[in-house]
C-alpha cells in the first residue's frame, strides 16, 4: 500500500534548527500574552468607564477579534496595514495579529470574571477608605485574575498554536516557518511536519503543566 | 488426479501473476483524463483570467500533453507547497508547475528533462535605492518560499555576511504585493514572472533593475519517481514540443523575446 | 463612491468562497459533534482510566496547530494513497478537531447533571438509556449549548486554514482576487465583513442562550 519510504534520518538532522524555531515560537506567544493582557485590561476598563466612545472602541475590538479568523487578522496586519504604508516585519505582524486576537478574547474573559465578583466587595473596600482605583486594583483585579486564570492558560496555548500562521506573512524563524522552509527544499512534508507536531505538543503540555503549578502555588488556601 | 489439480492451479497462479501490471501511462489513457498540477498565481506560467478560469503557459502545456495522449486535460490548482502531496496522493498524474529539478527534490519525485528555463532578475521597489544585484546587500529581500531563487538568495545573503534580511512568502503574488507596498526592498524572481507582473500595471512603484547572477533555473515536469514508462513519455513529449516548434509558439504567446535554450553545454541532460 | 475594478462576477466568486467555508464547516461540525457526543459519553461512562488512550488522542488534536494537522493529514493520505481530495482531507481533519473539543463540552455537560438526579431517575426504574435520554440529555444540552455554539464559530474561523490545501474558501478567494485586482485593503475588508456577518449573529445567539439558561445570573 505504501509507495513511500520515510527519510527520518535526514529529517532528524534538522532537529537543532527546529528547536531554535520552537524558542522563537515560545517568545512570540509569551510576548503576545503579556501585551495582550495589558490591552485586555485597558479594554475592560474602557467598558466599565461608562464613556460611550471608549466603550465603542472596546466593543469593536472585541467583536472583530472574536468574529474573524486569526489568519485573517495576521494577514491584515501585514498586507492590510502595508496598504497605508505602515510596514510591520513578519515578526511584528505576527505578534500584532496574535496580540490583537488575545486581547479580544482575554477582555471577554475578564468581563466574565468581573461578574463573578460581588458588587458588595467594591462597596466594602470603598467604605474602608480606598479610592475607586485602589479598590479596583487591590480587591477586584486579584480576584478577577484568579477566576480568569484557567481561560488565560487556554489562551496561552492558543497563542502558541496561532504562531504557526506566521508562515503566510513571510515568517521563517518560528517553528512552523522553519518546518515549511525545510519542507519546501526537500519535499519531505510528512517527516518534517510530524517532528514539528511533536514539538508543538510538548510545548503546549509544558505550558499547561507550568500553569497548573503556578495556580497551585498562588491559589491554595 | 490430485497432481493434475495442483498443476492446473499452479498454471492459473502463474497466469494471474504474469498479467502485466498497468502503469501510470496505461492508467491515464484508460481513464481518459490527464490531471495536471498547475500553480495559478505564477503569471505568465499560470494565472486566472477575468472569469477566474485558469490560463497560462503551463495550462497550455498540460493541454498539449493531454492531446498527445488522446485524453482530456484537467487542471488542478495547487499552491506551491501542495504540488508534491497532490502527486503522491494520486490526485494528479503529472506536475506542470514550473518546478526546478533540484537534486534534493529528485530524492522524492521523478523529473523529466527540462521543459522550460528561467533566468532570474532583480525587481525592486523604486523607492528602495536598489539598482542592481549588488546594491541589494543589506536590504530586505523577498522571494517565494522554497523556490530555486529563494534558496539562492538566502545563500547569497549568508555570503554577504548576513547583512540584510530574507523573507519567504508562500505565493508569488504575495511577494509582489509586499514589494509594491514597500514591505520588502527587492525580490529575485524568474524574469518571465517579473516582466509579467511589471507589465500588468497592477503594482505601483516596481521595476526590473537587472539580472541576478544565478545559474539558469531549469524546470521540469514531474511524476512519481518509479513511473519510468511515463517519465520516458514525458521526456519524448518535451523533445517533440521543441522539434515541432510548439514550444517556440507557446513562448511567443505567453512571454515573447529570445527563446531560452533547454540544453546544457557539455553534458547530456 | 469607491473607485474599484471589483465586478459583480468577483463578488459572486467571493460568495462561492463563503459557500465553501460554510460547506466545510457544516460537514465538520456535524460529524465532529456526533463523534464528540459518542466520545464524551464513552469518557464519562468508562472513567478516566479506561478512556486514557482516547483522552490522549483527542488531546493531541487540541495541542498541535490546525495548520500542521492539515498538512500532516494531507501528506499522510498521499503516502497511504487514499486519493482524498482537499475537501475530504479538510473535512476529516476538521471533524476530528471539532470532536476533540466537543468531547470536553459533552463531558462537562454530563458531569454537570447532579448524580443524585440520575440516581433518583434510575431508582424510579428508568433504564440507562432512558436516563440518558430523558434526564441527562435535556439538562446537559442546556449547559453545553453555548460552548458548542462557540466551538462551531471557532471551527468556521479555523476553516480558513484549508486554503493551504488548495481549497478555494473565502480567504483564498479573496487572495485570488487580490492577485488579479491589486486592491488588498478593500478586498480584505469585504472578506472580513463576510466572516463577521456569518459569525456575529450566531455568537449573539450563543450569548443570549448563555444568559437565559445560566441559573444564577
Amino acid at each position: 500500500m505504501f509507495n513511500y519510504t520515510f527519510h527520518w534520518h535526514q529529517a532528524l538532522r534538522a532537529l537543532p534548527q527546529l528547536l531554535e524555531g520552537a524558542l522563537v515560537t515560545l517568545e512570540i506567544a509569551l510576548l503576545s500574552m503579556v501585551i495582550g493582557m495589558v490591552c485586555a485590561m485597558a479594554l475592560t476598563l474602557f467598558r466599565l468607564s461608562g464613556n460611550r466612545f471608549l466603550g465603542a472602541i472596546a466593543i469593536t475590538w472585541v467583536e472583530i477579534a472574536r468574529n474573524t479568523p486569526a489568519l485573517f487578522q495576521i494577514y491584515m496586519a501585514h498586507f492590510g496595514l502595508g496598504n497605508f504604508g505602515i510596514h510591520l516585519s513578519p515578526y511584528a505582524a505576527l505578534l500584532a495579529g496574535i496580540t490583537f486576537n488575545n486581547a479580544g478574547y482575554l477582555a471577554e474573559n475578564f468581563r466574565g470574571a468581573l461578574k463573578a465578583i460581588p458588587e458588595t466587595q467594591t462597596r466594602a473596600a470603598r467604605s474602608l477608605g480606598m479610592t475607586p482605583l485602589q479598590a479596583f486594583r487591590l480587591i477586584v483585579v486579584p480576584q478577577m485574575l484568579r477566576v480568569a486564570f484557567l481561560p488565560m492558560t487556554n489562551q496561552m496555548v492558543w497563542a502558541i498554536l496561532m504562531t504557526s500562521l506566521g508562515v503566510t506573512v513571510g515568517m521563517n524563524t518560528d517553528l512552523a516557518g522553519v518546518t515549511q522552509d525545510l519542507n519546501a527544499r526537500s519535499f519531505r512534508t510528512f517527516e518534517f511536519f510530524a517532528i514539528a507536531a511533536v514539538i508543538f505538543y510538548l510545548m503546549t503540555k509544558a505550558v499547561t503543566l507550568l500553569a497548573r503549578l503556578i495556580a497551585w502555588r498562588l491559589f491554595r488556601y | 488426479m490430485r497432481s493434475a489439480i495442483l498443476v492446473l492451479g499452479l498454471m492459473a497462479a502463474t497466469a494471474v501473476g504474469t498479467v502485466a501490471r498497468a502503469d501510470k501511462l496505461d492508467d491515464i489513457i484508460a481513464s481518459g483524463t490527464l490531471r495536471c498540477a498547475v500553480v495559478l498565481d505564477f503569471p505568465p506560467m499560470g494565472s486566472r483570467d477575468a472569469d477566474n478560469n485558469p490560463i497560462g503557459f503551463d495550462v497550455d502545456y498540460c493541454n498539449d500533453l493531454a492531446a498527445a495522449l488522446g485524453v482530456t486535460a484537467e487542471i488542478v490548482e495547487t499552491p506551491f507547497p501542495e504540488r508534491i502531496p497532490a502527486l503522491m496522493s494520486g490526485r494528479v498524474d503529472v506536475g506542470v508547475a514550473s518546478t526546478s529539478d533540484t537534486l534534493e527534490r529528485a530524492k522524492t519525485v521523478g523529473f523529466s528533462i527540462p521543459y522550460f528555463a528561467f533566468e532570474n532578475v532583480v525587481t525592486a521597489n523604486v523607492n528602495s535605492g536598489v539598482t542592481s544585484f549588488d546594491t541589494m546587500r543589506g536590504k530586505v529581500i523577498g522571494a517565494t518560499a522554497g523556490t530555486y531563487e529563494a534558496i539562492a538568495i538566502e545563500e547569497q545573503i549568508a555570503a554577504w555576511g548576513g547583512e540584510g534580511e530574507f523573507r519567504p512568502y508562500q505565493t508569488q503574488s504575495d511577494v509582489f504585493l509586499a514589494l509594491s507596498q514597500g514591505q520588502i526592498d527587492a525580490t529575485v524572481s524568474t524574469s518571465t514572472v517579473a516582466q509579467a507582473n511589471v507589465k500588468s500595471g497592477n503594482f505601483a512603484d516596481i521595476a526590473v533593475v537587472g539580472p541576478a547572477p544565478f545559474a539558469t533555473d531549469y524546470v521540469a515536469l514531474f511524476t512519481l519517481r518509479e513511473e519510468y514508462g511515463f517519465l520516458n513519455y514525458l521526456n519524448l513529449f518535451v523533445s517533440q514540443q521543441v522539434r515541432t516548434g510548439r514550444y517556440a509558439e507557446l513562448y511567443e504567446k505567453w512571454i515573447g523575446g529570445d527563446l531560452p535554450d533547454l540544453t546544457i553545454d557539455g553534458v547530456y541532460r | 463612491m469607491i473607485d474599484t475594478a471589483l465586478t459583480l462576477n468577483d463578488l459572486l466568486f467571493l460568495a462561492k468562497g463563503a459557500g465553501m467555508t460554510l460547506a466545510v464547516t457544516g460537514v465538520s461540525v456535524a460529524a465532529g459533534t456526533i463523534l464528540g457526543i459518542a466520545f464524551g459519553v464513552f469518557r464519562t461512562q468508562f472513567g478516566p482510566w479506561w478512556s486514557m488512550p482516547l483522552t490522549f488522542l483527542l488531546d493531541v488534536f487540541r495541542s498541535v496547530p490546525l495548520l500542521i494537522q492539515l498538512v500532516l493529514a494531507n501528506a499522510f493520505q498521499s503516502i497511504a494513497q487514499l486519493g482524498w481530495g482537499p475537501f475530504v482531507t479538510s473535512c476529516v481533519v476538521l471533524s476530528l478537531y471539532t470532536a476533540a473539543y466537543c468531547t470536553e463540552i459533552v463531558r462537562g455537560g454530563i458531569e454537570a447533571v447532579p448524580s443524585t438526579t440520575r440516581r433518583a431517575a434510575r431508582s424510579l426504574g428508568l433504564t440507562w438509556g432512558q436516563d440518558m435520554r430523558y434526564i441527562v440529555a435535556p439538562l446537559a444540552t442546556r449547559v453545553s449549548l453555548p460552548a458548542w455554539i462557540g466551538l462551531t464559530l471557532g471551527v468556521m474561523k479555523d476553516s480558513a486554514l484549508v486554503l493551504w490545501l488548495g481549497l478555494t474558501e473565502l480567504l483564498k478567494a479573496s487572495q485570488t482576487l487580490i492577485t488579479r485586482l491589486q486592491e488588498p485593503l478593500l478586498i480584505l475588508l469585504i472578506c472580513g465583513a463576510i466572516y463577521f456577518l456569518l459569525s456575529f449573529p450566531i455568537a449573539r445567539l450563543g450569548g443570549y442562550l448563555e444568559r437565559r439558561w445560566s441559573p444564577n445570573d
